[in-house]
């Protein structure tokens, strides 16, 4: 099982709440303070922060999707 | 119907609640969250509006795209005279819907973001030092209120937009009748006029400006490039005046009541200094103060718990039911600031959450994390039953008499 993150910039409000909740795979855009990921690879044992990330997103511009790993 | 005037359905509630205890939810939220989670309510004027009252529907209304909250819609509902009288007309991104809401709001957001405004932190612990300096050289007792609540978010929105430190004064008084429920709608009115009239003033002295504050750049990059019109960026520094003032304010004093009333959470916040940022979050779900925003208009129709919402129909989405819904917060009325708060929608939720909520964030975990380390026995000067309440757009207290 690998997870990964997927961002919908435009929907982005830069409400920073990821960038708040998860600063390792969150950052904001220096122009407009949108979503920039840092990382799209969730390591293991950080899944619930990334989903608490995509949770608090208040546009809902964050997937964390579950995907079986490639063999 | 009937000619005695006999109703044979329950009568529909009149909104807004009252509260009957000063810093809990109404009841009523948690009895129509149980019963009719979305229901209809009667406002001031005899208009009629819907009602949320679940977490999940509440988010659910707040990001809808046919959910307007734009107050110049024909029958757009507010909380009374006063607030219709300061909140129409408003030509500001709170009151616009995308993709015009979005352009506007995207002006700011880079001054708002998390990594900018965390250089903030060095500059608030020596502010919130020197005011603490202040009051522990008095005798005591003090009211927090006017030597702390409102002076750093003060000082932290004149540095913001570089006004002169005196102006203050103008400002807290300014907004607060502005945002007041209790003042008549055309006193509300003027104290709203005269802040924007400031604002104007203040264009007109930085039109040539070179300087790099946000007044001055939004001047050359928004309003000589013909992006905002001059109106448009009034009302915006308006915006920033109001939601970066009464808000922090009311949530460092209420907040600082909150600890006062559970001495056993204040202790182990002393104990763990690390719980510090949870126990903000806790403080923004327990008080919940933005208790009059989240009011909109159904711009097309919207269907959620069983219920069709017509175009047309008035929506109140009240943050504070959302944030004492059981099912997403256990024991909701109870303060516990080791519970996950993260979810609260103490800031609202969609594309109007609060711009200056990181803000808010490092500035309450500031002054919280100051005050109650240099002044662990703080406590109540005067009886907690004398302590008065202001029913605002955002909730407070008056005075808040402390000693130590």
């Amino acid at each position: 099982m690998s997870v990964k993150i997927e961002v919908m910039r435009e929907r982005c409000m830069g409400a920073g709440n990821c960038a708040e909740v998860s600063p390792d795979y969150f950052d904001q855009d220096s122009i407009d303070g949108t979503v920039v990921l840092l990382r799209s690879d969730v390591e293991p044992g950080d899944e619930h922060e990334v989903e608490t990330a995509a949770d608090v997103c208040p546009v809902a511009a964050i997937l964390v999707k579950k995907t079986a790993a490639s063999v | 119907m009937t000619p005695t005037g006999q109703t044979e359905a329950p009568a529909i509630k009149r909104y807004p609640f009252t509260r009957t205890s000063p810093l809990a939810p109404a009841p009523e939220f948690d009895e129509l969250r149980t019963n009719d989670p979305v229901t209809q309510v009667e406002l001031w004027n005899g208009n009629r509006a819907w009602l949320a009252t679940r977490y999940e529907d509440i988010r659910a209304l707040l990001h809808n795209p046919n959910l307007s909250s734009d107050t110049m819609r024909e029958g757009f509902p507010q909380a009374n005279a006063t607030a219709a009288s300061f909140r129409g007309g408003q030509r500001v991104f709170a009151r616009m819907d995308p993709p015009q809401h979005d352009e506007h709001r995207l002006m700011l957001t880079a001054d708002f973001m998390v990594r900018h405004v965390r250089e903030l932190r060095p500059y608030l612990d020596e502010l919130i030092d020197n005011f603490l300096d202040d009051m522990q050289a008095s005798e005591g007792p003090v009211d927090l209120v006017k030597v702390l609540a409102q002076p750093v978010p003060a000082n932290i929105i004149t540095r913001l937009l570089d006004l002169p430190p005196e102006d203050s004064e103008f400002f807290l008084e300014r907004v607060n009748t502005w945002m007041s429920l209790e003042v008549e709608p055309a006193v509300s009115a003027q104290a709203g006029a005269d802040s924007l009239a400031y604002f104007d003033r203040l264009i007109t002295s930085r039109l040539e400006s070179t300087a790099d504050d946000l007044v001055s750049r939004l001047i050359r990059e928004r309003l000589l490039t013909g992006q905002l019109s001059r109106a448009e960026l009034q009302h915006m520094l308006g915006l920033i005046l109001v939601g970066g003032f009464d808000t922090t304010a009311n949530m460092i004093a209420l907040g600082t009541l909150t600890f006062i009333q559970h001495p056993d959470q204040l202790q182990v916040l002393l104990d763990d200094p690390s719980l510090l940022p949870n126990a903000v979050e806790e403080l923004l779900r327990y008080l919940t103060v933005a208790h009059h925003v989240a009011y909109r208009i159904a711009a097309g129709p919207i269907e959620i718990a069983g219920r069709s919402i017509r175009e047309g129909d008035g929506v109140i989405a009240p943050l504070m039911a959302a944030n004492y819904d059981p099912e997403v917060f256990p024991s909701p009325h109870t303060f516990d600031i080791q519970r996950d708060a993260r979810g609260h929608l103490a800031f609202g939720y969609g594309v109007h959450q609060c711009l200056g909520q990181a803000l808010a964030r490092v500035e309450l975990q500031a002054v919280f994390g100051k005050l109650f380390q240099r002044l662990p026995n703080i406590r109540l000067a005067v009886p907690e039953n004398e302590l008065r309440f202001k029913d605002s757009l955002i909730y407070g207290v008056v005075a808040l008499p402390v000693t130590w």
